[in-house]
């Protein structure tokens, strides 16, 4: 139920909630921010900002291999851009976007919480991620960017063939954005688990809430072999250890195995929030409920577990014995399987409801074509001769970006119009939007559909320049035209969704009938998010009128409002039964303090000075100790 | 507090979110030792003498007894936190600290051995003594992370128990739980060669 | 309450019975080719006996996942998925996991192929 018009005696009611949940004004106030919806919206604008730098990335490159032997951009600078738009594209703007952003901002309340389980270290995630991208980009402005392609193998990650700083900025600022993303997966496992409203029992939570589970469990798992690679690395080029090397004993396949034990898990993170936003936009813009609703959830815990057990796929090439190759083979198959389910039932869920194809919609539609493309060349490098032509030309490089771009971004820009009225009250333009989708769309075919035709040509990745003669050269141009359409989308996008936050019609709490929780607040929602906490009997609590209406009546009895401290119910895992009343922290400068000193050891760290770095590290804990003094209030 | 929250004060039936977390962490610190200890085998695996020549081989005895030590903590430390469940908070705070004797007993004896093998081999020299100190160093770390939320959690139990610190104190305990666990497997890994 | 205990259990037997064995089996598979084929000696593994064993036995651990899921499925299947914990809640996982296992199943079987075809080590 939207607060809009209330009774005298629950103002009070509500005058206090918002007197204790208010946070201070300004500057210093976002500073010491552990509001989730806050920090959602200081994620948003910051993964926007690396969006944008990527993108910029992105075009350089373009414009360089628009036709042959271009003299744009030298070999150096050109591997320096090539790297950081992968670096920045999956680490600093589709993860952070999909989980710190989209995540941080909804799941509370989808599940009907104040806020996440740990509101302070959910700030510490976002001073870290910042940190990380500061720390990354500074090689960039130094001209000692990161150079090794985003997946930097070895040994031309080491001191003899990469001797300068930028590989230990991607090392580092690897190790260091990855603290981050744990701090945050952690936070929402641990919110999914404990901080569901009461009667939001495991089987009735929303398939968003799902997709946000498999990624935070999918992340934890993933993220250390990444770091323990990046580990050995540093400890190779800056203390002159041996993991890499067969001179000494070492094996290159180890960074590789590591990486890829890493990397593929890595890209199903990428992609579930994006199914997360696919399935909570479909019910919605059709008015009916997702088919399939157990085959759906479990696809998406299914397709997270199944991706740890496919990483050699990607080194089809390298030498492995083929008994290997065909049980990594039988399981890449096999992965695709809970993906082809959920496409089945979205696309049956829009067939047998009521579409109507606004914008937020459209780019789910766009979305699902694009997988499907996506989806069909990557099972096509689980036959394992295909895959070992095929590797490193462009054809991979179609591949994921027809997933990356097309699964995961589509639905990242659709949710962007779709819960633009949530955040700020007000809709976006509507006819404007679906010019956006259709360049967008038009855009994203012309850039990345020729690159498949261009790898079986034989043009390999990461060139920085081709010759003419080869057949390559109308192919490279459509793409880099492509590239600019799709550009003026996304303008028209951001173009879009800012000019309506200060011009559009205001929208309401539910202006298009959603089925989930967010919904049933206003727009935007009051710090406490709720009111009082909501019943819940289904996935859908916002279409159980009947559990709203007992909402209202509980707020005017003054039953479940919670308002005699920062307070939010915890539940039992499993079933959702009410536990007990959690008595949440306030602001904190503690989280920004404990990330600048974490930043600060990095640093010492790529100075190779250890000593100080152990400083750093000393106050970071003794901060961490500060934190911890302040207590929740007993009775 | 409002008056759900006094009627649910008696005790809750689900873990606390602090057990959760350490819970989640415990599983990110056992999968990065995991890759390491994977990362030994496979590298094991590529060559035919290992350790290689000039280095020797790790000795048994005394990293089984002194891992036996370190897990025998895990006694004292469960002790300390029944104890402070049933308000037994003298006994908390004594059993605390004697397994914070030992377990700093652990670690300053083998900093020592680690310090006298980096005498012997040097990671710069092979493989193995890279993935070999490299393993240990993160072990003992672990360690020294675990003494010193122990020796803050025994200064925080000075000024008496809150339901907050009873949770901190079985966070830590789960985590040293972990941490002895994972000694098991970092020293029998350690001393595979030999075996 | 013992068959409710009982029916919990297969529960989440059934729900993570199949995706544990597939894990064991590729770990413990890889290990040994690894350990086999790498340049470090043979260590005397017969990789194909040691593929068949883990194909046998997580084979096995994977049906009787089914089996369980099935059971939960029958037992809870007058229920709707959003019905009130906790069958609503195990017939929503068991509903699920019947599928899952036979995922899990068919990529148990199918890493086994390339016995059929190569000898143990042989590179492509």
């Amino acid at each position: 139920m939207a607060v809009d018009v209330v009774a005298p005696s629950l103002e009070r009611r509500i005058e206090r909630l918002d007197r204790i949940w208010r946070e201070r004004p300004g500057l210093l106030g976002w500073l010491t921010t552990v509001d989730h919806k806050r920090i959602g919206l200081l994620y948003f604008f910051t993964t926007l900002a690396f969006f944008a730098a990527g993108g910029i990335e992105a075009l350089l490159i373009r414009t360089q291999l628009a036709g042959p032997n271009e003299r744009v951009l030298g070999p150096e600078t050109y591997n320096q851009l090539m790297t950081m738009h992968g670096v920045t594209m999956i680490f600093l703007f589709v993860i952070p976007m999909t989980t710190g952003a989209f995540g941080n901002y909804l799941v509370p309340l989808m599940i009907g919480a104040r806020d996440m389980a740990f509101p302070r270290l959910n700030a510490l995630s976002y001073w870290l991620f910042l940190g990380s991208g500061i720390f990354i980009y500074l090689g960039l402005f130094m001209h000692r960017g990161p150079n090794c392609g985003w997946f930097c193998y070895t040994p031309l990650n080491t001191r003899t063939y990469d001797p300068g700083p930028n590989v230990d900025f991607y090392a580092l600022g690897l190790i260091f954005n990855g603290l981050a993303t744990t701090a945050g997966a952690l936070n929402f496992i641990v919110t999914i688990f404990k901080l569901r409203a009461p009667g939001m029992s495991l089987n009735r939570m929303p398939l968003f809430i799902f997709a946000m589970l498999a990624v935070s469990l999918s992340l934890i798992f993933a993220l250390p072999s990444l770091t323990m690679d990046l580990v050995f690395l540093e400890l190779q080029r800056k203390a002159g250890f041996h993991f890499f090397d067969v001179a000494h004993g070492g094996d290159p396949l180890l960074w590789q195995h590591l990486f890829w034990l890493f990397g593929h898990p890595e890209v199903y993170i990428i992609v579930l929030p994006a199914f997360g936003i696919a399935t909570s936009i479909i019910p919605t813009f059709t008015q009916r409920k997702m088919i399939a609703f157990p085959l759906v959830a479990l696809a998406e815990l299914l397709v997270a577990f199944i991706g740890f057990g496919v990483w050699a796929h990607h080194m089809f090439a390298t030498g492995l014995p083929t008994i290997t190759l065909i049980a990594f083979a039988a399981a890449s198959m096999m992965v695709v399987i809970p993906s082809t389910i959920q496409v089945f039932a979205w696309t049956f869920t829009v067939v047998l409801g009521r579409p109507e194809f606004r914008a937020p919609l459209l780019f789910i539609g766009g979305f699902i074509v694009f997988f499907v493309i996506g989806g069909l060349s990557g099972i096509m490098f689980a036959a394992i001769p295909f895959n070992q032509v095929t590797t490193d030309t462009y054809f991979v490089v179609a591949h994921f970006h027809f997933i990356i771009f097309g699964a995961a971004v589509f639905p990242i820009l659709g949710g962007m119009y779709y819960w633009f009225p949530k955040v700020t009250g007000r809709l976006y333009h509507e006819r404007a939007a679906q010019l956006s989708f259709w360049l967008t769309f038009l855009g994203t075919a012309l850039t990345f559909f020729p690159m498949h035709i261009v790898g079986l040509l034989g043009m390999t990745r990461r060139v920085y320049a081709y010759s003419p003669h080869l057949g390559w050269d109308a192919y490279n141009l459509s793409e880099t035209i492509g590239a600019f359409i799709l550009t003026a989308g996304l303008l028209l996008i951001f173009g879009n969704l800012l000019w309506s936050r200060f011009r559009g019609t205001l929208s309401g709490p539910d202006p298009f009938f959603g089925g989930t929780l967010e919904w049933a607040t206003s727009s935007p929602p009051p710090e406490y998010n709720f009111p009082v906490v909501p019943k819940v009997t289904s996935p859908y609590p916002n279409w159980d009128r009947a559990d709203r209406e007992e909402d209202a009546r509980r707020l005017v009895a003054g039953t479940f409002v919670l308002d005699e401290g920062h307070e939010t119910p915890a539940s039992t895992v499993r079933d959702g039964y009410l536990d007990e009343v959690l008595s949440m922290p306030p602001e904190s400068p503690w989280p920004v303090v404990v990330a600048l000193c974490v930043a600060l050891l990095f640093t010492s760290l790529l100075l190779s000075h250890v000593v100080v770095a152990c400083v750093f590290g000393g106050l970071a804990l003794l901060a961490l100790a500060a934190w911890h003094t302040r207590e929740p209030e007993e009775s | 507090m409002s008056a759900e929250a006094a009627r649910l004060d008696r005790g809750r039936i689900a873990r606390p979110n602090g057990w959760w977390g350490i819970a989640v962490f415990v599983a990110t610190e056992a999968t990065l030792f995991g890759t390491i200890i994977g990362s030994y085998f496979f590298l094991r695996f590529q060559v035919p003498q290992w350790p290689p020549a000039g280095v020797p081989d790790p000795k048994v005895l005394v990293p089984l007894v002194l891992t036996a030590a370190l897990v025998a903590t895990s006694i004292p430390v469960q002790i300390a936190y029944s104890a402070a469940r049933r308000d037994r908070l003298g006994v908390a705070r004594l059993a605390l600290l004697l397994a914070l004797v030992v377990q700093a007993g652990y670690l300053g004896i083998q900093i020592r051995l680690f310090i006298g093998d980096l005498d012997k081999f040097s990671p710069n020299q092979s493989a193995y003594a890279s993935i070999y100190f490299t393993l240990l160093g993160g072990h003992h770390f672990h360690v020294l992370i675990g003494i010193l939320l122990e020796a803050w959690l025994l200064l925080r139990l000075i000024t008496g128990l809150t339901r907050y610190r009873l949770v901190a104190l079985q966070a830590t305990v789960f985590y040293w739980h972990f941490v002895n666990l994972l000694a098991v497997a970092v020293v029998l890994t350690q001393v595979s060669p030999a075996l | 309450m013992r068959r409710l205990v009982r029916l919990e259990l297969f529960q989440w037997y059934g729900l993570l019975g199949a995706a544990i064995a597939w894990t064991v089996q590729l770990v413990l598979g890889y290990g040994v080719t690894v350990a086999r084929c790498s340049t470090g000696g043979d260590f005397g593994l017969a990789v194909d006996t040691w593929e068949v064993v883990l194909i046998v036995v997580a084979g096995a651990f994977a049906l009787l996942g089914e089996a369980a899921a099935i059971a939960v499925f029958l037992a809870t299947r007058t229920l709707e998925h959003d019905d009130p914990p906790p069958d609503g809640r195990r017939h929503f996982f068991a509903s699920a996991a019947v599928v899952g296992n036979v995922l899990f199943l068919m990529i148990i079987l199918l890493s086994g192929v390339g016995i059929l075809a190569n000898s143990p080590c042989h590179q492509s």
